[in-house]
């Protein structure tokens, strides 16, 4: 089913300015917030919706809010993480685009919760257009008294600044991007400290997805009840999916969690089926980094039941038969599709976007893009694909950061699932017929080994 | 006070003690040889650690108050032991495995010009390769190559040798007075910057000598002077101004070829020397000489001949394998370009 909460008003003219979105009940949960409600009473509203993190880890966002530590005279920062950088993702995009008022609500609100006198959004470096859109909005915010000094009398002081990145999805890891944040190398750090602790400029740190915090603005207007309510079983509420890959309607839609997945790839309200009248293939369902999964078991779990767009659901079966909600990012492939290309693609992706610091990654990310393209040239062996999975397994919980999970379980997840497609890539070279037109079209040379 | 047991050895510690430190006062206390091997920690330098990953234990139970395991292996340089906590290294085959993958990875890209390289002998990489990692590579690609450069007149840096431990990142940022920057770019393009080549400046800047656990900054006043183990180490000290003056001389008859810091146990620095000390004062009446080194279990140059055959056996078996690549690397592991 169609619920929305946050997209209900996208469509509006103009939504993206103050007065418009004012007219259409904007700023009034701030308003509740501010007027009725103490900090606390915030907190224990997201602790009662259920919601839970948005930016891929799907963490209670209410138990991350009363981790924060709260010193005496230390300030308190709010940090939104628009970096949305892994391939598949595209929601925060949209939502910021759209309506960027909401995410700059909802960051006012929870910023009040939190006791944050300060708060950043880090935007994607290529999301250039986007700083340009929140800066106005800011703008008008504070012309509007919804921002700066004693908000609606009530004595909280809030400062808002859009921060771009250069242009690194590691940057959207919440360390790595706290470092950039400071004017540093964007490296992820060693965790403990976790942010509550020691964040931004060694200050206790709140870091959450835009759409994580743009849904405290639903929460608070309807109550976390009701919110909770929405859903299926610990995954409350809407979320936002980015639906790309071959379907007749690639795009982002909000979704109740808790409809079948078949639906939501072949309902007309959703993706309205696979494109030219193909068959599904394959879907990575959580962005590029959870693992793949063939069309029977993401239709159906292993044990025969439909599977749910829902964290509990699509994880169902743990990696052998089963995937992740990750960041939302749903790319489904079509009977045509091969496995083994779009592996080589995200695996040039991790190498490129490693940072360096630590040696399974820096190392193993490069050597897996090397093997790949072994394969789609034609020039690969079966000794290559075990040693494809011992690498992942070698990388897989033994770095700094997830970047080096991320990389090792769509390698995994591939080779699991769709073994034969990489034998027959080993034993029918001559059947990669379109291999230079593919490696021309991504400006790759041609290995010669 | 922390109880913590690791390959079956009990010990109590302070609280905030880490597991690689602990490990450490074990083998200090028995004799064993439990600690697990460390390229990128140095007690000394703050917020070291973290990076190479070769340190990794598996917890096998969390503490007294929650038993529970960890679920992945952990970096014990920058995990702190807790009451009750058990942990395995050398007694964890799955965990062994799993430190020879990340060997095998810090040597996917090395050059392993050992031959030719002036840290043969005293290479934390070679050690930790002999010890700890397989014999076969099976990295088939190019390699990483960066051309060498002399970072101011005493330090040459081999990029193609580094292993990315920000150690000497560290000591330019932690010893010298200006914030320096010292890695540029990213992932495997990583490199050490030429940020350092303004530290060189620094009355301590040649630390970074000693810091590098592998033959990507060597003393270029000591460059093909002599293989380490042809010297003799023995222990000096002068009055110095700047730093202890207290140093390890590396004699060859009565010629002093070399001046490190002094190096304990963990091969580290017990304390870090000024360049003065390191780069100008080469006559043996600059020193009072204490006498010959005394040197640890450890270190290549107190092992007996027959070990270090059998560690040189070891490094030739990898670059033995690597002429099935020489192709790839223009003229060979040992392109004279590259030295
Ligand atoms: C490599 C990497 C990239 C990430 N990129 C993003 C991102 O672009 N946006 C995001 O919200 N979270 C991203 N995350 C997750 C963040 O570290 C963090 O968990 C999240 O921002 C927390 O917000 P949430 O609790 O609202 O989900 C990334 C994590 C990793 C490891
Ligand atoms: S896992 Fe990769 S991205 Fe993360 S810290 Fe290590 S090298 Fe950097
Ligand atoms: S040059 Fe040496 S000390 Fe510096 S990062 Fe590389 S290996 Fe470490
Ligand atoms: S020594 Fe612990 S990670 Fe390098």
């Amino acid at each position: 089913m169609e619920r929305k909460l946050l997209l209900a008003n996208d469509h509006i003219e103009g939504i993206h300015t103050l007065d418009v979105y004012r007219k259409h009940n904007g700023y009034t949960s701030l308003e509740k917030a501010f007027k009725t409600m103490k900090p606390d009473d915030v907190l224990e509203e997201v602790k009662k919706s259920g919601l839970r993190g948005r930016g891929g880890a799907g963490f209670p966002t209410g138990m991350k809010w009363s981790f924060l530590a709260k010193p005496e005279g230390v300030p308190r920062y709010l940090v939104c993480n628009a970096d949305e950088s892994e391939p598949g993702t595209f929601k925060d995009r949209y939502l910021i685009e759209h309506l960027p008022h909401l995410l700059i609500e909802g960051m006012i609100i929870s910023s009040y919760a939190l006791g944050a006198n300060i708060s950043y959004i880090y935007v994607r470096g290529e999301y250039y257009y986007l700083i340009t859109i929140l800066e106005k909005a800011i703008k008008e915010a504070y012309a509007a008294g919804l921002l700066g000094k004693n908000i609606l009398g009530s004595g909280f002081d809030h400062d808002m600044y859009v921060q771009p990145g250069a242009g690194a999805y590691i940057c959207g890891e919440e360390t790595a991007l706290l470092e950039s944040l400071e004017g540093k190398r964007g490296n992820p750090r060693i965790k403990p400290p976790f942010p509550a602790v020691a964040g931004l400029w060694g200050c206790p740190t709140v870091v959450n997805n835009v759409e994580t915090i743009a849904a405290v603005v639903p929460i608070i207007k309807d109550g976390g009840d009701a919110y909770a309510k929405i859903g299926i079983g610990k995954s409350t509420g809407t979320k936002l999916v980015s639906a790309s890959g071959h379907i007749n309607k690639p795009g982002v839609y909000e979704i109740e969690m808790g409809i079948t997945v078949e639906d939501f790839i072949y309902a007309d309200a959703f993706c309205g089926g696979i494109r030219n009248g193909k068959k599904l293939k394959a879907v990575v369902a959580g962005g590029s980094s959870v693992p793949i999964l063939p069309a029977e078991l993401i239709l159906k779990t292993a044990a025969g039941e439909p599977r749910l767009m829902s964290y509990e659901s699509l994880s169902d079966g743990g990696f052998a038969t089963g995937t992740m909600m990750g960041s939302g990012g749903f790319i489904v492939m079509d009977e045509d599709t091969s496995v083994v290309k779009n592996l080589f693609t995200f695996a040039r992706f991790y190498h490129h976007e490693s940072c360096g610091q630590c040696s399974p990654c820096r190392e193993g990310t490069g050597w897996m893009e090397k093997i790949l393209k072994k394969f789609i040239s034609g020039k690969a062996t079966m000794a290559d694909i075990d040693l494809l999975w011992d690498i992942q397994s070698k990388i897989e919980g033994k770095t700094i950061c997830p970047l080096g999970d991320a990389a090792a379980w769509p390698v995994a997840s591939a080779i699991r699932h769709f073994r034969s497609e990489f034998e027959e890539y080993v034993k029918h070279p001559e059947s990669i017929h379109d291999v230079k037109h593919y490696f021309r079209l991504n400006n790759l040379e041609i290995q010669n080994a | 006070m922390a109880k913590v047991t690791i390959d079956d050895i009990t010990i109590e510690v302070p609280d905030g003690t880490s597991i690689l430190q602990a490990a450490r006062m074990i083998d200090e206390q028995h004799g064993t040889h439990i600690a697990p091997p460390t390229m990128c920690y140095y007690s000394k330098l703050e917020t070291s650690g973290g990076y190479c990953r070769t340190c990794i234990v598996s917890v096998t139970q969390g503490s007294e108050k929650d038993p529970r395991p960890m679920p992945k292996p952990v970096a014990s340089c920058r995990t702190n032991v807790m009451d009750g906590m058990v942990v395995k290294n050398t007694t964890s085959p799955e965990l062994l495995e799993a430190r020879a993958g990340v060997v095998e990875f810090l040597l996917a890209n090395h050059p392993l010009d050992c031959p030719i390289c002036d840290q043969a002998g005293e290479c934390h990489l070679q050690d930790l390769s002999y010890e700890n990692g397989k014999e076969e590579t099976r990295y088939e690609f190019n390699r990483r190559r960066f051309d060498p450069i002399d970072i101011g007149p005493y330090v040459k840096l081999h990029m193609n040798r580094c292993i990315l431990c920000y150690r000497c990142v560290k000591v330019c940022d932690q010893l010298t007075d200006k914030r320096v920057h010292g890695v540029i770019n990213r992932g495997d393009h990583s490199e050490i910057s030429t940020y350092i080549e303004k530290a060189i400046d620094n009355d301590f800047s040649g630390n970074i000598i000693d810091v590098c656990p592998v033959g990507a900054l060597t003393d270029r006043t000591f460059r093909f002077k002599s293989r380490v183990w042809y010297t003799n180490p023995v222990d000096a000290h002068r009055g110095c101004e700047k730093c202890s003056g207290k140093v390890r001389l590396w004699m060859k008859g009565d010629e002093v070829l070399r001046v490190t810091a002094r190096k304990d146990q963990w091969g580290e620095a017990e304390q870090f020397i000024c360049n003065t000390c390191r780069f100008d004062k080469k006559k043996t009446s600059d020193w009072t000489i204490e006498g010959p080194t005394k040197v640890n279990h450890h270190s290549v140059i107190a092992q007996n001949h027959d070990d270090l055959r059998k560690l040189q056996v070891g490094v030739k078996k990898q670059i033995h394998q690597l002429d099935g690549v020489k192709s790839e690397l223009g003229k060979g592991p040992l392109d004279p370009n590259n030295i």
